[in-house]
């Protein structure tokens, strides 16, 4: 334990660069895939075994603005990735291999039957990932509209679904979804 | 191991058998591992393509097993709500593939979560991580437990051996359970599913099944809300009786009687009610006065009875409101976090109203339409039953209407309330946020959200008008051409077949009027049912909502506390994986003042809402003097340990009130008293009403230091064995903080203290520190011990002290 003088230079060198805008690209960093499936990168300073990929707007922007961060408790960010697409394949699957489980929701595109029953609404839709069937509190905002026509349902157990277009739902559909719109 | 954990668990808790599917049982017979004993045991519902794939994971003493199937892409996936005890029962078929990972090759199991849903991840001994599970939010508890289970079992086991032999510390981690079990509230209890379909419960809590429970009862319970009116119901109804039989007399006077006899100067009729022979005027007169008098009583009743509703009214909704106060106060604070006020004010002040409309225009009447549309068919049918098929032909085309317009109803009420609630809110949040809102001179972005959300509510108050004209159209265009045909055969039989009389076709055309009534009834009554029942619908799910914490069902008082806090093992999180304290460790000597430091969102305010009660731990326990705090009476607990926090809230009321809020009883020299000591006397006194002064959100606004003074002393006046202080003097100036440090000096003699301060100078007279970092107690001691440490605290002393230099 050497380093005991508090060191104000120190300090405000961290402060800089928790400031900085540090834009990633393959240049800079070289994104890899670990023996256990999960990302790691190398910069030009650090070596990171492994890595998280957060989106910054996961619902607007999805393929834009990745924040590339380090794991564990003190969650730091390394750095961001501005565009997907200026990616290679490779790199780009890597990462979105990560992306496509953390934000894991399944997209309705059918609704069987919609039940309002004592507080709580039971679904029974049709995802792109097979048939589902889950209800929700209606007390709350478990209903969320981002858009006119797009819509995020979270269950009790806070899984989410997703409906990008309500428009594509047949109008017998909408009509059962009627007392969310 | 085991034997520890037999005795140091609770009595209450005998070991669970943990039940594992029989297909489970046969793959780890595969494996040989059938005879391990098993620890823990989840589903899985995920494989890492983020597909949905039935999976286990089970825990043994000596390895995990993880079963994988592969994704069906039309088996149906159900989630909380749906899920059924059956399902979970009944054997999978599946091709299972297991993989089997020896414990002593697993160095550390973490749950990680992700937006909506988890992974498990397997720190192997050669140091690789991997995904050994994926799951949906379904069984986040259960594997959770899982690894929760293994690091108690086998990561606590190394630490505390690895202790013993070093220096010999307090063992540590060895009295909670290592075991999990399975079902997503973990258990296999049979009483989180609902006995009639079998589903499990939304809120395994409460045991209410949404489907199940039907509207019935709803409305019975309801009723019980009229029980103790129901002298004035029993009246109420009588006068509706009697209201009914007098309109049953008005066609006959008004037809047969008048018409038929008198104008005909039928003798005989004479004769039979006793006048004298010939004396029509007498009998003319003697019509008109009985067709006054039932007139006259007609109105009287009328009156009599909307007194008596409007009696009734006033004091159901009154007690309905009461209630649903009531149960608001018993719920926990988490309940309030994650509803928005505007949308539970709604609830209260609204629906009660909505509640009692079905039971007052609608109940009552019921009886009494039904009542006079049996006794107006009777009498009909006694005239001319040809003609009263004729009148009634039409009604069932009105009632099947109405039962198909039942669920478009429901819908629309439900949709009124949402637009209600979310105006509500919206307005609530606009005007808490008023000074933003012109600061950055957003009002008529502001104004526009309100009137699309007002423009919502409009379009769903209009559904519901336009579906009850629809049904009031329909049962009035029925009565209507049930009229006119009657008028028309009326007129044939008079003139062409001359069977039958003015009189008798005046009179039934009254009769065929009187059936408007009931019919006009029926297209409303609908109306009023779904807008009572949705709305009491709702105002039960408060009332049944069962509190997080609840007192015990035989509380220990507390005569003459010593103040001594203890904290055993505590491990708590806002959610289940998300632990925001993680196992501590704390013991506070009565009459003793702790400092806590740490950043922001470190668990520091986390940590004294537990104390206070506000949450319970999730494992662990907190003692004071030695007696956990669940088993203490809330009213004990509540006037001994009293907490300023960061957050002050200033009821509507004066300064006087205000400080007093806590104990009410307190003279006027206790309340100056206090007041002084929170350095809040000379500002109190430098307003023109002083101690009179009405604050609030309708007063007097108050500035951020004075508010946390006016806390400071209303804390004082409670006067309690325990005072926590989370950053109570935080937006106070310098100098004031002085003042309150000096009182708070002289308050935490007899007292045990908790301080939580960003600002170190005001943990000057802290007894020992401690400092928090990511839930965990990184640093403890007295000052001079922190600061020999080198550690977070003296960078941080070092930190405020420079800071000030510089600028100087």
């Amino acid at each position: 334990m050497e380093e005991k003088e508090f060191d104000l230079a120190e300090m405000e060198k961290e402060t800089e660069e928790m400031l900085k805008i540090n834009l990633l690209d393959e240049k800079k960093a070289k994104f890899t895939r670990t023996e256990g499936g999960f990302l790691s990168l190398k910069t030009e300073e650090k070596d990171y075994p492994r890595v998280l990929a957060v989106r910054m707007f996961p619902f607007t922007d999805p393929d834009r603005y990745i924040s590339i961060r380090t794991t564990g408790e003190h969650s730091k960010e390394i750095g961001i990735i501005e565009d997907m697409k200026s990616l290679s394949k490779e790199v780009r699957e890597i990462i979105e291999e990560q992306l496509s489980l953390r934000y894991f929701t399944p997209v309705i595109t059918g609704i069987n039957s919609i039940k309002d029953e004592y507080g709580y609404a039971y679904f029974d839709v049709m995802t792109d990932r097979g048939r589902c069937r889950f209800a929700i509190h209606m007390g709350g905002s478990d209903v969320v509209h981002l858009t006119e026509t797009r819509i995020i349902i979270t269950d009790i157990d806070e899984n989410r679904f997703e409906i990008p277009d309500i428009l594509q739902l047949t109008p017998a559909e909408r009509k059962k979804l009627d007392l969310f719109l | 191991m085991e034997d520890i954990n037999l005795v140091m668990m609770k009595p209450a808790e005998p070991k669970k058998e943990i039940r594992v599917p029989q297909a489970v049982k046969g793959v780890l017979a595969e494996l040989g591992g059938e005879k391990e004993e098993i620890l823990a045991f989840s589903s899985t519902d995920m494989n890492e393509k983020g597909e949905y794939a039935d999976g286990y994971l089970v825990l043994t003493e000596k390895a995990m097993y993880v079963l994988k199937s592969e994704a069906d892409k039309n088996a149906v996936h159900s989630f909380k709500g749906f899920l059924n005890r059956k399902d979970r029962d009944t054997e999978k078929e599946r091709d299972w593939k297991c993989t089997r990972y020896p414990v002593e090759e697993i160095k550390k199991m973490t749950v990680e979560p992700q937006v909506a849903c988890g992974i498990l991840v397997v720190e192997f001994s050669d140091g690789i991580e991997r995904t050994v599970a994926v799951f949906s939010n379904l069984y986040r508890k259960e594997v959770h437990v899982l690894a929760r289970s293994f690091a108690n079992t086998f990561e606590k086991r190394e630490e505390s051996e690895g202790e013993e032999k070093g220096e010999g510390k307090e063992k540590k981690g060895k009295e909670r359970g290592g075991r999990g079990h399975g079902g997503p509230e973990g258990g296999n209890d049979d009483d989180i599913y609902c006995p009639i379909c079998g589903m499990m419960y939304p809120k395994p809590e409460r045991k209410i099944c949404p489907r199940c429970m039907d509207r019935k009862s709803i409305f019975i319970r309801t009723f019980g809300y009229f029980k103790p009116y129901a002298c004035k119901m029993v009246i109420m109804m009588l006068i509706y009786v009697a209201v009914a039989a007098l309109n049953l007399v008005w066609p006959y006077l008004n037809g047969t009687v008048l018409y038929d006899h008198i104008l005909e100067k039928n003798n005989d009729f004479l004769l039979s009610v006793g006048i004298k022979n010939g004396d029509f005027i007498l009998a003319l007169l003697l019509v008109i006065l009985t067709m006054f008098a039932a007139r006259l009583t007609l109105q009287i009743l009328t009156i009599i009875q909307g007194v008596f509703t409007a009696h009734i009214v006033s004091y159901v909704v009154r007690d309905i409101k009461k209630d649903i106060f009531s149960s608001m106060g018993k719920l926990s604070i988490s309940f309030f976090r994650n509803r928005q006020t505007g949308g539970l004010m709604t609830r209260v002040l609204r629906d009660a109203d909505r509640v009692t409309g079905f039971f007052i225009d609608g109940f009552p009447y019921i009886f009494i339409h039904s009542f006079s549309l049996i006794a107006t068919v009777v009498m009909m049918f006694s005239i001319n039953w040809k003609m009263t098929l004729c009148a009634l032909v039409l009604m069932p085309v009105a009632f099947v209407f109405m039962f198909f317009m039942r669920p478009k109803m429901w819908t629309a009420f439900g949709h009124r309330h949402r637009a209600e609630r979310t105006l509500n809110s919206r307005v609530n949040d606009n005007l808490t946020g008023a000074r933003v809102v012109k600061s950055f001179g957003q009002e008529a972005k502001e104004e526009e959200r309100f009137v699309s959300v007002n423009k919502r509510l409009k379009d769903s108050e209009m559904s519901i008008v336009s579906v009850s004209n629809f049904l009031y159209f329909t049962f009035n265009f029925t009565h209507s051409v049930s009229s006119i045909v009657i008028w028309i055969l009326g007129v044939y039989m008079i003139l062409v077949n001359r069977s039958m009389t003015l009189g008798v076709l005046i009179t039934f055309i009254g009769y065929v009027d009187q059936l408007n009534g009931p019919m006009n009834f029926a297209s409303r009554v609908f109306r009023w049912w779904s807008d009572s029942m949705n709305a009491a619908q709702r105002m039960f799910e408060i009332i049944d909502a069962i509190p997080e914490i609840r007192e015990d069902d035989e509380p220990l008082g507390m005569d003459k506390p010593r103040g001594e806090i203890e904290l055993k093992n505590v491990t708590f999180g806002y959610e289940i994986n998300r632990p925001v304290l993680k196992d501590l460790n704390l013991k506070i000597p009565a009459g003793s003042m702790l400092g806590i430091v740490g950043r922001s969102g470190a668990g520091k305010t986390t940590l004294v809402n537990l104390i206070s009660r506000m949450y319970d731990p999730q494992e662990g326990s907190i003692l004071i003097d030695g007696v956990d705090i669940k088993k203490l009476s809330f009213r004990d607990l509540r006037r001994n340990v009293a907490m300023v926090s960061q957050e002050t809230y200033i009821f509507m009321g004066t300064v006087e009130e205000n400080i007093a809020y806590a104990n009410p009883a307190a003279t006027k020299e206790e309340i100056i008293r206090a007041a002084k000591l929170a350095s809040a006397h000379e500002f109190i006194l430098r307003m023109p009403d002083g101690y009179n002064t009405i604050v609030g959100s309708s007063g007097r606004e108050l500035s951020g230091g004075e508010r946390q003074r006016i806390s400071i002393a209303r804390a004082i006046l409670a006067n309690p064995k325990i005072l926590i202080l989370d950053e109570a003097t935080a937006s106070v100036d310098t100098e004031t903080e002085r003042a309150i440090q000096a009182a708070i000096n002289y308050l935490i003699k007899n007292r045990t203290t908790i301080s939580i301060a960003h600002r170190l100078s005001t943990l000057r007279d802290a007894d020992f520190l401690c400092v928090i970092d990511n839930g965990e107690i990184t640093e403890r001691g007295t000052h001079k011990e922190l600061e020999a440490l080198h550690g977070t605290y003296y960078k941080l002393m070092e930190l405020q002290t420079k800071a000030l230099a510089l600028k100087e």
